[in-house]
C-alpha cells in the first residue's frame, strides 16, 4: 500500500506546535505565576506573593470592624511576620491554624488582599476550604 | 484474641482452597491449554472486524443520506465503493472451509 | 477485632502477590488450570477485602475507639450516618475503599472475561492483581486502618465541613470513576501482553470505562455542588489541585471514549488509544497521590505523609512498564489505514481529542508547576484562576464548537456543499441568539457572550440530529434503540451544552456586601435583601445561628432565607451555614453569606447574585441520563460481537 503519509500525523505536529506556541506566549506575557513563599523568605520582595503559614502573636480586630492583625511563622520554623488583614475572619481562623494569603510586604508588614485569607482545616485529608471576603 | 486467630486460620485455609480448586479436579477435555489464538484465528479476527466495519459504514452511509449529511452526488459515488468493499469482506470470510487451505497470512 | 481486619488484608496481600505471580506464569506458559486459579485468587481477595471493610465498618458503627482510626475520625455524638462516612473520611480508610472496590470492578471483569476472551483476561489477571498488591500493601505496611490504642472517652469527631450529605455520596463515587479506570487499562495491558492488535479488549471494557467516566463526572459535580452551598464563598470551582486532580483523569477518558469509536469504525489510532488509557489510569493514580501526599500547597490536603513516596514510585513503575510494553508491540500496533480529509468526522473527533489532551496537560502543568519551579528555580511559584480561565476558553471554546459541528459531518470526507446545507439552519440559530444576547446586554463578557453563541449553536444541531433521525427511523425510541451509543452520547453533549452555559453564566455574577443592622438592606442587580433578626437553636452536635432575611426582587417579595454559622461543641469549631434562594424561572441563585456575626446582633453580609448557576446542576442530571442511555445493554450489538468473537477451533 503507498503510504502517502498520514495526514492525521501532519494535523499532530502542527498542533503540538500550536499548543506549545501558545503557551510560550501566554507565559511571556503574563508572567510564570505568583511565588508561593514562607515568612522567612518573604524579605526583599516586592510585589504580590502568596504566603504560607501558621498563626502565632496576639491576635486582635476581626477584620471587619477592625482590621485582624497577627503573626505568620514558618509551618516547622521560628520567623514571623506581622500581618495585617481587613477582610472577614474566616471561622476556623485561629492561632496554631495553617493559613494562606496573597498580599505584599510593606514597610516590614505583610498587608494582606482582601478575600484571599484561606484556612486550612487541620484533619488530614479531609477535603475543606473555608475562605471568606 | 484467639476467635481472632481461628477466624484468620479459617479464612487462610478457605482462600487456599478457593485458589487451588481448579487443580482439584481434572482438567476439562483432558487437556490444560489455554486457548489460544493461532494465525488463522487472528487472520478470521480482522476479516470479522473488517466485515463489521464495511457493513457499518454502508449502514452509517445509508442513515447520514437519508438525514441529509451526504448529498445524492456524493451518495452514489460512496455507496457503489462502500458496497464493493462490504461483498469483498464477506466473501473474504467464507466458505471456511475451503478458507482453512487457501489462506496465506502474509503479514 | 483489629487482628481480624489485619489478618484478612495479611491474606489479601498474599492472594494479590499469587494472582500476579501465577497469573502472569500461567498466561505466558499457557496453562489454563493455573490461570483460572490465578483468577480464583482476584474472586477471593474481593471476599477478604469485604471482611476487612467489614471489620472497619462494625468498629465505626460501634464506637470502638480502641481503634486509633475511630477515634480520630468519629465521636459519640456523631450521627450515625457520617459515623458510617468517616470509613472514608481518613488515610487508612479511603485506601482500604480503594483496595474493596479494585477488588470488586477486578472479580466482575475477571469473571465476564475468563471464558470469553481467555487469553486477554488470562494476561489481565497479572496487571490487575499487580494494582491490588501495592495497595494491599500500604495497607498492610505503611497505613493500616487496624492500629490499636488505649481506647479514650471520647473520639476526635468528623470534621464539621464533612458533616453533610455530600460526604456519604461524593467520595464513593470518584472512587468507583478513579478505580474503575484500572479495568480498561489492564485489559488494555492484557491484550498488547497476549499480542492482540483487534478492538477486543475495547469491546470487552467499552460499557466499564462508561460507568467509570459517568461515576467521576457526578462525582466532581456533586463536589462543585458541596463546595458552592457548603463552603460559602459562591463559587464552585477554585482550580485547585484536589479538584483538579479528579478532573484530569475525566477529560483524558472523554478523550478516550472518543477516540475508541474512530477504532471502531476505521481502525485507526490504536497507538493513541492506548496511550490515552495508559494516561487516564496514570492520572487517576497520580490524583490519589496529589489528595494525600501533601506534595503540593491545596486547601484540601497538608499533612506530610509517607504515603507520597510508595505513590509516586508506584505511578512511575505504571508508567515505565505501560510504555515499554507499547513499545515492544509497536510494529503490530501501526494501522493500515489513513485519515483521508481533514474535513471529515474522523478528524473532527482526532481535533477534539487533541484539544481535550492539550486541556488536560494544561491542568497538569499547572498543578506541577509549584514543585517544578521550586526544583528549578528554588521558589515555589503558584498558576492561580486566571491561568486556568484562560486556558479553558483557549481550549473549551473551540471543544464546545466543534461538538455542534461534528455530528453534522459525514464520515471519510464531507463535501462543501452537504456541509452548507447541514449548518445553516444552526449556525442561524447561533447567530440570532447572539444579537439578542447583545442586545440583552450579555456584550460585556466577551467570552461569555461566545460560549453562549457557540452554545445555541450545538444545541441546535443535537435538535436537528434528533429531528432527522427520528424522520428517518420512524420514531424516537426506534431511534435510541438502534444507535443508543451515539445519541446517549448526544444527550451527554446536550449536558456538556448546559454545563457550559451555567459556567458561562459565572461572568455575569454581581456581588453587593456590607454590615447590617436589623431592617437594613443590601442591594445588587434586580434583588434586595432585607436583615430581620437574629436567632438561635441548639441542635445535636452544634448550636446554630441564623438571620432572617426577606428577598425581594424588583421590589417584590420573593421569599425568606436563613443564613448564619454552626458551632459544634466537640470540634470547637465553627462552620459557615451559606443560604441559597434558587429562582427556578431564571435558573439563577441568589447567596446570602453571613460572613460575620458580631455581638450586637449587626452582621456582616455577603449577597451573590448568580445568572444561570443552577444549569450546571441540571446538567449533571441530563448527563447522567445520556450516559445510561449510551451503556444500555443492546441485543443486537451483543449478538453480532458474540459471532465474531466465537472461537474459530470451536
Amino acid at each position: 500500500m503507498a503510504r502517502r503519509g498520514n495526514p492525521a500525523r501532519l494535523v499532530i505536529a502542527l498542533s503540538v506546535a500550536a499548543v506549545l506556541a501558545v503557551f510560550l506566549l501566554y507565559t511571556s506575557i503574563a508572567g510564570g505565576g505568583t511565588p508561593s513563599l514562607k515568612p522567612s523568605e518573604l524579605r526583599g520582595h516586592t510585589g504580590r506573593v502568596s504566603l504560607t503559614g501558621v498563626v502565632t502573636g496576639p491576635v486582635s480586630g476581626d477584620g471587619r470592624n477592625a482590621p485582624l492583625h497577627f503573626r505568620l511563622r514558618d509551618i516547622g520554623g521560628t520567623k514571623a511576620v506581622p500581618v495585617v488583614y481587613e477582610g472577614s475572619r474566616p471561622d476556623l481562623f485561629k492561632r496554631g491554624r495553617d493559613i494562606v494569603l496573597s498580599g505584599e510586604l510593606r514597610n516590614g508588614t505583610f498587608v494582606g488582599v482582601p478575600g484571599t485569607l484561606v484556612t486550612k482545616c487541620p484533619s488530614k485529608y479531609a477535603p475543606k476550604k473555608s475562605s471568606s471576603v | 484474641m484467639t476467635t481472632a486467630l481461628v477466624v484468620a486460620a479459617a479464612l487462610a485455609v478457605a482462600a487456599v482452597l478457593l485458589v487451588a480448586a481448579p487443580f482439584l479436579r481434572e482438567p476439562r477435555d483432558g487437556d490444560d491449554v489455554l486457548d489460544r489464538r493461532d494465525a488463522l484465528d487472528e487472520r478470521r479476527l480482522e476479516l470479522s472486524e473488517e466485515r463489521d466495519r464495511a457493513l457499518l459504514a454502508l449502514r452509517e452511509l445509508e442513515f447520514d443520506h437519508r438525514t441529509g449529511k451526504i448529498s445524492d452526488d456524493d451518495y452514489r459515488v460512496l455507496v457503489g465503493e462502500y458496497r464493493r468493499r462490504a461483498a469483498a469482506a464477506l466473501r473474504a470470510l467464507e466458505p471456511k472451509a475451503a478458507r482453512r487451505e487457501k489462506v496465506d497470512v502474509q503479514h | 477485632m483489629p487482628d481480624v481486619g489485619r489478618a484478612t488484608l495479611l491474606v489479601t496481600l498474599g492472594l494479590s502477590l499469587y494472582a500476579t505471580g501465577a497469573g502472569a506464569w500461567a498466561a505466558r506458559a499457557g496453562r489454563r488450570r493455573l490461570a483460572d486459579s490465578a483468577g480464583n485468587a482476584l474472586l477471593t481477595a474481593l471476599g477478604t477485602s469485604a471482611i476487612a471493610a467489614g471489620v472497619l465498618l462494625v468498629a465505626l458503627v460501634r464506637h470502638d475507639f480502641s481503634f486509633t482510626y475511630v477515634a480520630d475520625h468519629t465521636s459519640t455524638r456523631l450521627p450515625t450516618g457520617y459515623t458510617i462516612s468517616a470509613f472514608w473520611g481518613g488515610q487508612e480508610g479511603s485506601l482500604l475503599l480503594w483496595l474493596l472496590v479494585l477488588s470488586g470492578y477486578s472479580a466482575a471483569a475477571v469473571l465476564l472475561n475468563r471464558r470469553r476472551a481467555p487469553d486477554i483476561a488470562a494476561w489481565s489477571v497479572p496487571v490487575l492483581g499487580g494494582v491490588m498488591t501495592f495497595f494491599a500493601l500500604l495497607l498492610v505496611v505503611v497505613a493500616s486502618p487496624f492500629a490499636t490504642q488505649a481506647p479514650p472517652a471520647e473520639g476526635a469527631g468528623l470534621n464539621p465541613s464533612l458533616q453533610n450529605p455530600y460526604m456519604l455520596a461524593h467520595p464513593p463515587l470518584l472512587y468507583l470513576g478513579y478505580v474503575g479506570l484500572t479495568i480498561p487499562f489492564a485489559f488494555a495491558m492484557g491484550a498488547l501482553l497476549a499480542k492482540r492488535t483487534d478492538e477486543r479488549w475495547i469491546v470487552a471494557t467499552r460499557r466499564w470505562t462508561l460507568v467509570a467516566w459517568t461515576a467521576l463526572g457526578i462525582g466532581q459535580l456533586l463536589g462543585s455542588h458541596w463546595a458552592y452551598v457548603e463552603v460559602g464563598w459562591g463559587g464552585f470551582y477554585a482550580w485547585d489541585p484536589v479538584e483538579n486532580a479528579a478532573l484530569m483523569p475525566w477529560i483524558a477518558a472523554t478523550a478516550f471514549l472518543h477516540s475508541v469509536m474512530i477504532q471502531e469504525k476505521r481502525g485507526m489510532l490504536r497507538i493513541w488509544n492506548v496511550l490515552l488509557v495508559v494516561l487516564a489510569f496514570s492520572l487517576s493514580l497520580f490524583g490519589t497521590f496529589l489528595t494525600r501526599s501533601g506534595v503540593v500547597n491545596s486547601i484540601h490536603s497538608f499533612t506530610q505523609s509517607s504515603i507520597g513516596p510508595w505513590f509516586l514510585g508506584f505511578i512511575c513503575l505504571v508508567v515505565a512498564f505501560s510504555l515499554a510494553l507499547v513499545f515492544a508491540r509497536l510494529p503490530l500496533l501501526r494501522s493500515r489505514t489513513r485519515l483521508e480529509s481533514l474535513v471529515s468526522r474522523e478528524a473532527a473527533f482526532l481535533y477534539n481529542n487533541l484539544l481535550l489532551v492539550a486541556f488536560c496537560l494544561t491542568v497538569l502543568w499547572g498543578v506541577a508547576f509549584p514543585m517544578l519551579s521550586e526544583l528549578v528555580r528554588g521558589e515555589s511559584r503558584t498558576l492561580g484562576q486566571p491561568y486556568y480561565n484562560f486556558f479553558l476558553r483557549a481550549f473549551g471554546l473551540p471543544l464546545l464548537l466543534l461538538m455542534g459541528i461534528g455530528p453534522l459531518i459525514a464520515w471519510r470526507r464531507a463535501s462543501a456543499r452537504a456541509l452548507s446545507r447541514t449548518f445553516l439552519w444552526p449556525a442561524g440559530v447561533a447567530l440570532a441568539t447572539g444579537a439578542a444576547l447583545v442586545a440583552a446586554g450579555a456584550g460585556s463578557s466577551m467570552p461569555g457572550l461566545v460560549a453562549y453563541t457557540f452554545a445555541a449553536f450545538v444545541m441546535a444541531s443535537i435538535v436537528l440530529e434528533f429531528v432527522r433521525g427520528t424522520r428517518a427511523a420512524g420514531s424516537v425510541m426506534t431511534l435510541v434503540g438502534r444507535n443508543r451509543r451515539r445519541y446517549g452520547g448526544y444527550v451527554v453533549h446536550a449536558a456538556i451544552v448546559l454545563l457550559a452555559i451555567g459556567v458561562a453564566g459565572s461572568a455575569y455574577d454581581t456581588t453587593a456586601e456590607g454590615r447590617l443592622r436589623p431592617g437594613q438592606t443590601l442591594e445588587t442587580g434586580a434583588w434586595t435583601a432585607t436583615y430581620r433578626s437574629l436567632s438561635q437553636e441548639r441542635a445535636a452536635n452544634a448550636l446554630e445561628l441564623r438571620a432572617r432575611v426577606d428577598l425581594f426582587r424588583d421590589g417584590k417579595p420573593a421569599g425568606t432565607i436563613f443564613p448564619g454559622k454552626n458551632r459544634y461543641f466537640a470540634e470547637a469549631q465553627t462552620s459557615n451555614e451559606m443560604a441559597i434562594h434558587t429562582d427556578w424561572l431564571r435558573a439563577e441563585d441568589v447567596d446570602v453569606i453571613a460572613d460575620q456575626i458580631n455581638t450586637d446582633g449587626s452582621i456582616y453580609f455577603r449577597v451573590v447574585v448568580k445568572p444561570l448557576v443552577n444549569l450546571i446542576w441540571v446538567a449533571g442530571l441530563v448527563f447522567l441520563l445520556g450516559s445510561l442511555v449510551a451503556m444500555w445493554p443492546d441485543a443486537r450489538e451483543q449478538r453480532r460481537l458474540a459471532a465474531r468473537y466465537a472461537l474459530a477451533s470451536a
